[in-house]
C-alpha cells in the first residue's frame, strides 16, 4: 500500500513531537555554519575492508608496458595450478573502452585492471565514476591490522598529540553538541570518527533505533520522555567531562530515535524496487549501505530531524592468510569483491534514482595490503594497497602509481617499500593525500586548516616522510 | 587530603562499595558508617577475602557466560570479582580465536586465584596459560617458524607498555625476536601447557641463532643486555624472561612494570586520566608503589591497599554537582548490569538467564549490544574504557536493559518488586524520590536540578501533590517508571 508523505510524517508522530524539540534540532549556529561553507548538501561515506585486502589481487597488472616489468614480477609472485593465487590476464578487467579512462599505471606504462570480482565496481569505472587510487600507504608500514588500522584512522603515523580520528577532527571542527552528523553502521564507533564534540550515531538499523518505553504504561510515555530528555539536558549541561559526554550522547540517541525508525517505513514505501534489490545481493554491506540509503532519502526529502552527511559501514574478512582464492567464481576473494563491487553498483544507482548521485562520495580502504609472494594457497599481511573513489563528483580514472612489487625491490620481509621519492615512478600515495583531497575538494575545508588542525606534515626525509602535501590529487 | 586513619563519610563509603563492588548497598554503606571505619580499615576488610576456586561451568560459551554473570551477581566478595575482570581485559584473551570453552573457564579459574596475589606468579602463569598460548600463537611458535605475536603482546601489553612513563620506548623489534625464541617449544596437551624440547631453539642443530640476549639498549641492563643463559636453558626460559621483564627500568630509572600495572589499577579504580602520563598522573603512580614497595614484593594486594587508602582514589568520591575537575569515569557494561541485578534483587530467568521483561533478552545479549561480551574482548588491546563505552547503540541498549527490568512483572524472584527496597507506606513525592535514590545507593550523585526533573515526573508536574503507591497502576507507572528513569539517566552510567 503506497503512503502519501502527509500519512508518513503522522503515521510517525513526527508532527507532534516537533514541537517538543525547542528551537529545533539543527539551529545550532555552527550547523549553519558547516552547511554554507563546507560539506553542504553533499554526504561522504567510507567503507572499511576489515582485515587486510590484497591489493595485488584487487588491482592487478595485466602487462609489462613499456618500461614496467610489473606483470612478470607478479607472475614470479603469483602462482598457478592448486593454491596459486594468479589472476590470468584475461580475466582482469582492464580497460573497458568506450571514452572511459584507460585503466594504465602511471607510473610504468603498465595495463592494469580489476579482480573478476569487481564487474560491479567496473561497470561504475566504465561510467567514469570510480577513482582507482593506487599504492596508498604511510611512512614504514606496520603488519599489525589494530596497529594499522588506527595509524589509518588517526592518519598521524608518526604520532603527535591531536585527539581521535581524521573525520573526527573534521567533524569536531564544525559541529557542535546538538548536532548529528554521522552514522557508524555497527555497535562501537569507527576509528576515524573518533572525537567528542558532536554525535555520531552508532546502529544496525534504522527501524530499530527507536527508544524503549515500557510498553504495559504507554500512557505515561510521554512524562516519561520529558523527564529522560531533562535529565540528559542537565548532564550534557555539566562542567564534568564524562557527565556532559553521556549526556549529550543520550540527548542526540532520544531525538534520533524519534525521527530515524520512520525512515524505514518512508524508504521502504517509496522506494520498493531499490529495497528489494539490496535483499537480492543479500550480504552484510549491501544491508548496510540501504540503511545508509534510507537516511539519505530521508535527509535530500526533507525528513524531519535527520541530518547524517557522514556515515561508515565495514566488511569483514579480508584477513585471507589461507583458501584465498585466484578469481574463481566460488573462491573466497572472489567473493569478497562481488560484495563490495555489488553493493557499491547498486547503491550507486540508487542514489541515481534518488538524485544524489552527485552528491555522495565513497570511500574504500584497508588497513594495508598483502605479502606480494603468496604461501601455500593465501597471502600474509603487507603494506601499501589501492583505495576506491566512487560517486557521481569523482573523476573516473587511476591515481597514483602502483606499488613497486619487483623482486628486488621489495624489502626482507616481502613487502613493498613506502616512498615519497619524487623521481620514483612507484612513488607512494600517501593515505594523507587522499583524506586531505577529500576534506578540502569535498568538504571544503582550506587547505591551511587541514594542515593545522586536521593532517599535520611529518618532518624528516623527504623521500621517507610526508613533507609535501598533495590536497590535489585530482580526483575530486 | 587524608590518609590510611581516615574516616570514611557516606559519599566516601559509597564510592567505596561501588568502584570495589557492584553498587552501593544501604546495608553495606550503614555497615561502614556504624563502625567508623577508616580508609585502611576498610580497605583491609574488603581485601581479606579468600579468592574462591570458582569456574564457569556450562558446554558452550554462552552457558559459560552466563555462568560468570550468575556468580558475579551473587558474588560475596565482588572486589574478587572486579579484579578478575580486569585481568580479563588486561590479559584479554578471546573465546573466538583460542576455540575452547574449557581452556577460557581454566584461565578465568586462574585469574580469579590470583587476582589479588603475586604478579610475578600471575605473569609466569599466563605464559603457559593454555588459553593464552592458543590465543597469542605461542602453540605455533616453533624453531624453525618463530611467531613473535606472544612475544610482543607481552611487552607492549601485558608487562612494560609501549612506552614508559617520559614517552620512550621500553623495547625494540630485536627484544621481541629474542623473547620468541626464548618462547618456543610450548604446546597444548590435554588442555595442560606441556614443553617440547625438541622444538625449543636452544637445539644443537640450531646453533646460527646463538645465546638469547634481551634489552641491549632499553631496560637499563647497560650494553651487555641481559641473557637468559645464567638461569638455564629450555622451559625454565619462560619464567626467566618474567624475571628480566620485571627487572627492567625505565628512562626514569623507575621499574616498567610496577608503573604499568598501578597505572592500569588506577585507571580502573579510581580514574581514566590515569590512562595518560602526566607529570602529576606519575606522582601518584609512583606514591603507591613506593607505599607498597610493589616494585620488589610484586604483591598486588599491598598495592591495591596503597590505592584504597589515597587520595587519589578518593578524589572521585565527589558528590553532585560535579565539577569541570571532578573525577568520574564510565561504567563497564558488566558493572552496570551486575549492579543493577544485585541492587534491585532481580533475577535473570531459565539456561537462557533472560530478563523477564519487555524485549525478554538473555543477559549476555542484553550485554553484547552494551559492547561487552565475557570471555570475547574485541582484541589483544582488550576493551576500550570510559567515553568508548558509550555510543548511541550502547545508550539504546543500556536504556532497554533498564526498561527490560522494571516492566519484570511475572511473578516472584525473576519479577521487578520495588516493595521491597521502597516503603509503599510512602506519601509524599520527596521522600518516595529519596527512598529510591538510596535504594539504588546514589543518592549523593544527583543534581538538585535532576531531582526537580524527578519529582515533576513523580507528581505530574505538580498535579499530584501525593502517590499511593499501593495503588497497583501508580505504583506500575510511577514507581516503576522513577527506577527505570534513574537506572537510565546518565549520571547512573557513571562511578
Amino acid at each position: 500500500m503506497a503512503i502519501t508523505r502527509r500519512r508518513f510524517l503522522t503515521r510517525s508522530g513526527l508532527l507532534a513531537a516537533g514541537g517538543l524539540l525547542g528551537p529545533g534540532l539543527f539551529a545550532h549556529p555552527l550547523v549553519r555554519n558547516a552547511f554554507a561553507e563546507t560539506i553542504g548538501d553533499r554526504y561522504f561515506v567510507i567503507i572499511y575492508l576489515d582485515g587486510g585486502n590484497d591489493g595485488l589481487n584487487t588491482v592487478t597488472p595485466i602487462d609489462n608496458g613499456a618500461s614496467g616489468a610489473l606483470r612478470t614480477a607478479y607472475e614470479q609472485a603469483r602462482g598457478t595450478g592448486g593454491g596459486g593465487l594468479r589472476l590470468a590476464a584475461n580475466q582482469i578487467l582492464g580497460s573497458p573502452g568506450g571514452g572511459a579512462p584507460a585503466l594504465v599505471d602511471p607510473g610504468s606504462g603498465s595495463a592494469i585492471g580489476l579482480h573478476p570480482g569487481l564487474a560491479g565496481l567496473h561497470r561504475l569505472y566504465a561510467q567514469g565514476k570510480v577513482a582507482v587510487v593506487q599504492g596508498c600507504g604511510y611512512p614504514d608500514y606496520n603488519l599489525s591490522h589494530d596497529e594499522s588500522r588506527k595509524i589509518w584512522e588517526r592518519a598521524l603515523p608518526n604520532g603527535g598529540t591531536l585527539p581521535g580520528g581524521w573525520l573526527g577532527r573534521y567533524l569536531a571542527a564544525n559541529y557542535g553538541g546538538s548536532d548529528i552528523p554521522g552514522v557508524n553502521m555497527r555497535s562501537s564507533l569507527a576509528g576515524e570518527f573518533a572525537q567528542s564534540v558532536t554525535s555520531v550515531l552508532t546502529l544496525d538499523n534504522v527501524r530499530d533505533f527507536g527508544f524503549p518505553y515500557d510498553s504495559s504504561f504507554s500512557s505515561d510515555r510521554d512524562e516519561k520522555r520529558t523527564a529522560f530528555l531533562a535529565l540528559c539536558e542537565d548532564a550534557a549541561a555539566s562542567g564534568q567531562g564524562e557527565l556532559a559526554y553521556v549526556g549529550s550522547s543520550a540527548r542526540a540517541t532520544l531525538l534520533s530515535s524519534e525521527s530515524y525508525p520512520a525512515l524505514h517505513d518512508l524508504y521502504e514505501d517509496e522506494r520498493p524496487t531499490f529495497d528489494a534489490a539490496y535483499n537480492g545481493l543479500d550480504t552484510s554491506l549491501a544491508g548496510d549501505l540501504r540503511e545508509m540509503a534510507k537516511v539519505i532519502y530521508g535527509v535530500s526529502t526533507g525528513a524531519p530531524n535527520v541530518g547524517a552527511r557522514f556515515f561508515q559501514a565495514t566488511n569483514g574478512g579480508y584477513d585471507t592468510h589461507s583458501d584465498q582464492g585466484a578469481g574463481e567464481s566460488d573462491g573466497q576473494h572472489t567473493r569478497l569483491h562481488r560484495e563490495l563491487g555489488d553493493a557499491l553498483e547498486l547503491f550507486y544507482e540508487d542514489c541515481t534514482d534518488m538524485g544524489v548521485a552527485d552528491k555522495v562520495c565513497v570511500m574504500v580502504w584497508s588497513e594495508f595490503s598483502r605479502r606480494i609472494e603468496q604461501n601455500d594457497n593465501g597471502t600474509d599481511h603487507g603494506s601499501q594497497g589501492p583505495v576506491f573513489v566512487i560517486g557521481g563528483g569523482v573523476n573516473g580514472g587511476v591515481y597514483g602509481n602502483h606499488p613497486d612489487i619487483r623482486q628486488n625491490s621489495i624489502d626482507d620481509s616481502g613487502n613493498t617499500r613506502y616512498s615519497q621519492d619524487a623521481g620514483d615512478p612507484y612513488r607512494s600515495t600517501d593515505i594523507r593525500d587522499i583524506y586531505g583531497t577529500i576534506l578540502t575538494r569535498w568538504l571544503n575545508m582550506p587547505e591551511a586548516t587541514v594542515l593545522s588542525s586536521i593532517l599535520p606534515q611529518d618532518g624528516g626525509d623527504p623521500a621517507r616522510f610526508w613533507t609535501a602535501p598533495n590536497f590535489n590529487l585530482g580526483l575530486l | 587530603m587524608g590518609d590510611e586513619s581516615t574516616v570514611l563519610t557516606a559519599a566516601d563509603a559509597r564510592h567505596l562499595l561501588r568502584r570495589t563492588g557492584f553498587g552501593a548497598p544501604v546495608k553495606d554503606v550503614a555497615r561502614i558508617l556504624n563502625r567508623g571505619e577508616t580508609r585502611g580499615a576498610a580497605a583491609d576488610r574488603l581485601l581479606g577475602f579468600k579468592p574462591a576456586a570458582f569456574q564457569p561451568a556450562g558446554k558452550d560459551l554462552r552457558l559459560r557466560q552466563n555462568s560468570w554473570l550468575k556468580y558475579m551477581i551473587g558474588a560475596k566478595n565482588p572486589l574478587q570479582e572486579k579484579l578478575v575482570l580486569f585481568w580479563h581485559d588486561h590479559f584479554a584473551t578471546a573465546a573466538s580465536k583460542v576455540g575452547s570453552v574449557t581452556l577460557m573457564a581454566a584461565q578465568n579459574r586462574l585469574l580469579r586465584k590470583l587476582c589479588k596475589g603475586s604478579f610475578r606468579t600471575l605473569l609466569q602463569s599466563i605464559n603457559r596459560d593454555p588459553a593464552m598460548l592458543e590465543f597469542l600463537d605461542t602453540v605455533r611458535n616453533r624453531k624453525r617458524t618463530p611467531n613473535e605475536n606472544y612475544g610482543r603482546e607481552l611487552c607492549e601489553l601485558f608487562a612494560l607498555g609501549v612506552k614508559d612513563s617520559s614517552g620512550n620506548a621500553t623495547y625494540l623489534q630485536e627484544d621481541v625476536v629474542q623473547i620468541a625464541r626464548a618462547l618456543t617449544g610450548w604446546r597444548i596437551s590435554k588442555d595442560k601447557a606441556d614443553f617440547d624440547e625438541g622444538q625449543h631453539d636452544f637445539e644443537e642443530d640450531y646453533p646460527e641463532r646463538g645465546p638469547k640476549v634481551i634489552f641491549t639498549q632499553v631496560g637499563g641492563f647497560g650494553p651487555g643486555g641481559r641473557s637468559f643463559a645464567s638461569a638455564g636453558e629450555g622451559a625454565i626460559e619462560s619464567d626467566t624472561v618474567i624475571d628480566i621483564l620485571l627487572a627492567h627500568r625505565d628512562s626514569d630509572a623507575r621499574s616498567t612494570v610496577a608503573r604499568r600495572v598501578a597505572r592500569r589499577l588506577l585507571e580502573f579504580f579510581a580514574h581514566g586520566a590515569f590512562g595518560e602520563s602526566t607529570p602529576e598522573t606519575t606522582a601518584v603512580v609512583d606514591a603507591v608503589i613506593d607505599a607498597s614497595g610493589f616494585d620488589g614484593t610484586w604483591d598486588v594486594t599491598a598495592l591495591l591497599r596503597a590505592i584504597l587508602v589515597s587520595d587519589a582514589f578518593y578524589e572521585t568520591a565527589a558528590t553532585a554537582p560535579f565539577g569541570a575537575s571532578t573525577a568520574k569515569s564510565v561504567k563497564w557494561p558488566v558493572d552496570f548490569v551486575v549492579t543493577t541485578l544485585r541492587t534491585v534483587g532481580l533475577k535473570a530467568k531459565g539456561r537462557e538467564y533472560y530478563v523477564d521483561g519487555g524485549s525478554r533478552r538473555s543477559l549476555r545479549s542484553h550485554l553484547q549490544a552494551m559492547g561487552q561480551q565475557l570471555f570475547e574482548p574485541p582484541s589483544v588491546f582488550g576493551w576500550e574504557w570510559e567515553k568508548s563505552w558509550i555510543t548511541s547503540a550502547t545508550v539504546l541498549a543500556r536504556a532497554r536493559f533498564a526498561r527490560d527490568v522494571i516492566a519484570a512483572r511475572g511473578n516472584g524472584g525473576t519479577s521487578f518488586r520495588p516493595e521491597k527496597l521502597v516503603d509503599l507506606g510512602l506519601t509524599a513525592p520527596d521522600e518516595i524520590l529519596d527512598a529510591t535514590l538510596d535504594a539504588l545507593g546514589f543518592a549523593d550523585q544527583v543534581t538538585a536540578a535532576q531531582r526537580t526533573v524527578l519529582l515533576d515526573y513523580l507528581t505530574d508536574a505538580g498535579a499530584r501533590p501525593s502517590l499511593d503507591l499501593e495503588n497497583d497502576d501508580t505504583r506500575d507507572r510511577k514507581l516503576h517508571g522513577l527506577f527505570g528513569l534513574l537506572l537510565q539517566s546518565p549520571t547512573f552510567q557513571l562511578h
